[in-house]
């Protein structure tokens, strides 16, 4: 066996926007959740699993979201999940009979049958209906270490004008982690890795140790790092940043020649949602009627052609095994050559979103389980690790300070703050001062006051979601988020006002508190 | 009560608002060649507006028309639901929901924030109790002979240049040259022709936070001798010659981040790995 020379670090970020809507059936929003269940989070827990089974030993590090915890802990949210998981079996049965005549299409309509009824069965018999819990189990069992993230993905370098607001959010993170993990967290992902120096004294403060950033988060540090990506750097404050590896984002992510764009993979833009024969897939598209994906798709790549062949389950497992291969031997002589130079083993920090595994590259999640296997028993010269073994086993860093920095286009804050979101930061600010106006106000409220500035936290976390802006920017769904902004803006302003003239409209607070139900233990104190 | 008197307020901002975008809208013409000239000016002291006043004025009309009428509306709407108080009680009929942001909140403010390591956004606004002061103390015209203009204070390098700005704008996107460096911007309004009333050639109305806009190099100092070491458990700090460390030895000072990237990977596309565009931000990568 070789010398181990050096770690890789696998950190996955798994988010999606508090979508919760009581009071309809009519969001579509909602659907992403469920999506993001039976695609990544559902095939993620599944493959952990079969790591240990195998007895391979692995280490992988995922930050989940408050606002994820939030939803995957909700009764309805887990009910309407059900709901769509038997819609989906019924889908794929139809699915079976309709593709009768054709051998390899049937093949996988029984392929999806199979799938969408073994996430069934996983998500109420072996998780009962609690994924939290799988996922708490295996970093309990030392495999998996999970990181928190701001309360509601706020992006700090808009936010820290007021920094109480920026405070909040990493306040309520660290909590909503100890609730569900009954422990401290010992990293954060910042939202869109958005890096100001001024929350180090807090993420300090909530007992955090690291944080992730972009690389030229590193790269760009001052003093400037004399070993790059290649080892965390201490800030004077004493937080420690981890820089996301160029090379290897790039094998993943490139758009010419990442990984996920093999030919032999599942096309995603190919879905029955859009093709198949209108009032037969009525009952399973938009409420509306509008065509939306459904998830079964039944085409691979194939190449730039629009005419797109079957996909081939074991073909796309062979691709998946072949570029595992790649990653492996590239990180191997990436470290071979750092480890010369350095006086500490390098670590290559690997950064992604964890929905990028399974919803986006459908192989991701099997692709993750063969290289951890190859890293496990293959000749190899390094190991997995998780940020936190790493500062343990060489706390010795360089002292500089991160640059600021986000992981959005081009490294700043162009994704969140342009022509087509500024409106939205005004408010923002504003909110976030009457917030604390009315905290330093009422330090001793009871009863329904303390309700009602309990429930203006709330609904200020949720307009700060970075999501909406992103959205805006995006060009997709811009109606909803710009309603989103809307509503917990406006029904912040609306308890705002009746908070001050002791006037609190208890139905309206009620109404809110329940669509607006994230955080039920949060207290406005926070803001003092 | 207070918070009537505030939101009555509010809306009747809006209805100025509306009553001024109207006149706005017929001032466009002239404005505009003010503009083309603020825009030169702008430049050449290293800044760069980048909204033109047109499409603010006009923005601002058809956001102004269209709040002022969901209000409006809204307005009615909660009058009713007071009428049949009794009604919801009894029948605990759903909660109707409807909101708008509001067009402005009435207070005399400036912030800034970086969008990138040599653009800051600005946004402002002044009070409409300020207005008056400045009217009472200035003249009636007070808003009409003078124009508003920004003060950009580079405070770690110690310049300032100043941007004119107009009064159909109420945020700004401004090009400054230097990144890593402390800003902060002050609203102000000058007189534009002499005037009695006015002997002053700069009235200050309100400052900026300030920011720190990010750095977008890399940071070599070719004077740095020694490097610096924090323990983490045990918080020592230590301190090392660049000179003994091999990883410098090796690659040589890191002039940029080209060079150690071309040291490292010897076979592969420079340019394609340093890209600082980031592609899970790409539209796919996500649900949204």
């Amino acid at each position: 066996m070789q010398q181990k020379k050096g770690y890789v670090s696998f950190v996955l970020h798994a988010h999606l926007p508090f979508i919760h809507h009581p009071e309809s059936d009519d969001y579509l929003e909602e659907s992403w959740l469920y999506e993001a269940i039976s695609e990544t989070y559902i095939p993620l827990l599944t493959n952990f699993q079969k790591l240990v089974d195998e007895g391979v030993n692995f280490r992988i590090t995922m930050s989940m979201t408050p606002p994820l915890l939030s939803m995957l802990d909700n009764k309805l949210l887990q009910r309407k999940y059900i709901k769509y998981l038997k819609r989906m079996i019924e889908l794929s049965e139809k699915e079976i009979k309709r593709t009768a005549g054709d051998e390899r299409l049937n093949r996988l309509a029984h392929y999806y049958f199979d799938r969408y009824s073994n996430d069934l069965h996983i998500f109420k018999e072996v998780y009962e209906c609690n994924l939290i819990q799988g996922f708490k189990h295996f970093q309990d069992i030392g495999v998996l270490e999970i990181i928190t993230c701001g309360a509601t993905h706020g992006y700090f370098p808009i936010l820290y004008v007021n920094e109480k607001t920026v405070k909040a959010q990493i306040a309520v993170g660290v909590q909503t982690y100890e609730k569900y993990f009954g422990r401290k967290p010992h990293g954060i992902w910042l939202p869109e890795c958005g890096y100001v120096p001024e929350a180090d004294k807090y993420l300090k403060e909530f007992g955090i140790d690291y944080i992730i950033t972009e690389s030229h988060g590193i790269l760009y540090a001052d003093p400037t790092p004399i070993y790059g990506t290649f080892a965390p750097i201490v800030s004077p404050e004493g937080v420690i940043a981890f820089g996301r590896d160029i090379e290897s984002s790039r094998q993943v992510w490139s758009s010419i020649n990442g990984y996920p764009g093999d030919y032999n993979y599942r096309e995603f833009y190919r879905d029955i949602g859009y093709e198949a024969d209108y009032d037969y897939i009525k009952p399973y598209i938009a409420h509306n009627g509008v065509r939306v994906h459904t998830g079964i798709k039944y085409y691979r790549i194939t190449g730039d052609t629009d005419f797109k062949d079957y996909y081939n389950v074991q073909w796309a497992k062979d691709s998946a095994e072949k570029q595992a291969g790649h990653f492996f031997d590239s990180r191997s002589s990436q470290i071979e050559h750092l480890s010369e130079y350095m006086e500490t083993p390098p670590i290559i920090l690997c950064p992604y979103d964890a929905e990028l595994y399974g919803h986006w590259w459908y192989e991701g999640p099997y692709w993750l389980y063969i290289l951890f296997k190859k890293i496990y028993y293959d000749d190899c010269n390094f190991e997995l690790i998780t940020p936190s073994e790493y500062i343990d086993k060489y706390p010795n860093m360089q002292i500089s300070s991160p640059c600021r920095s986000s992981w959005g286009a081009n490294g700043y804050s162009e994704v969140w703050l342009n022509p087509t979101n500024d409106y939205a930061h005004r408010h923002l600010h504003v909110a976030g001062d009457r917030m604390c106006e009315l905290a330093n106000l009422y330090p001793n409220a009871k009863g329904l006051k303390k309700k009602a500035l309990n429930q203006c936290a709330r609904e200020l976390l949720l307009a700060q979601s970075s999501d909406w802006l992103f959205i805006i920017t995006n060009g997709t769904m811009v109606d909803y988020a710009k309603k989103r902004i809307k509503d917990h803006i406006g029904r912040f302003t609306k308890l705002y006002y009746q908070i001050k003239d002791d006037n609190i409209d208890e139905n309206f607070l009620k109404d809110i508190s329940k669509k607006d139900c994230i955080f039920p233990e949060i207290d406005y104190h926070i803001y003092q | 009560m207070p918070r009537k008197t505030k939101e009555n307020n509010e809306l009747k901002d809006e209805i100025k608002k509306e009553k001024k975008a109207t006149t706005t809208a017929k001032k466009i013409s002239t404005k505009s060649a003010t503009k083309k000239n603020t825009t030169k000016k702008a430049s050449s002291t290293k800044a760069d507006a980048k909204k033109t006043t047109a499409k603010k004025a006009s923005s601002a009309k058809v956001d102004t028309k269209k709040t002022t009428a969901k209000k409006a509306s809204s307005a009615k709407a909660t009058t009713k639901k007071k009428s049949t108080t009794k009604a919801i009680k009894t029948t605990r009929a759903e909660i109707v929901e409807y909101y708008d942001l509001p067009y402005r909140y009435n207070q005399t403010i400036i912030k800034t924030l970086a969008q990138t390591p040599t653009t800051l956004f600005i946004y402002w606004d002044i009070s409409d109790k300020d207005r008056k002061n400045y009217e009472n103390q200035y003249g009636e015209d007070f808003f009409q002979i003078t124009k508003p203009v920004l003060i950009v204070y580079n405070d770690t390098l110690g310049y300032n240049f100043e941007v004119e700005i107009n009064d159909f704008a109420n945020s700004w996107y401004l090009h400054v040259a230097d990144s890593k460096c402390n800003y902060r911007i002050e609203l102000g309004r000058r007189p534009i022709q002499k005037n009695e009333n006015i002997n002053v050639d700069y009235i200050y109305i309100t400052s900026s936070n300030e920011i720190e806009s990010p750095n977008d190099k890399i940071l070599f100092n070719p004077n740095q001798k020694m490097v610096y070491f924090r323990n983490v458990k045990t918080n020592i700090e230590t301190s090392k010659s660049i000179n003994t460390l091999s990883f410098i030895q090796n690659m040589g000072k890191i002039y940029d981040i080209y060079d150690l990237y071309k040291e490292i990977y010897q076979n592969e596309n420079i340019e394609e790995i340093y890209n600082n565009s980031n592609p899970s931000s790409s539209p796919s990568s996500r649900f949204k």
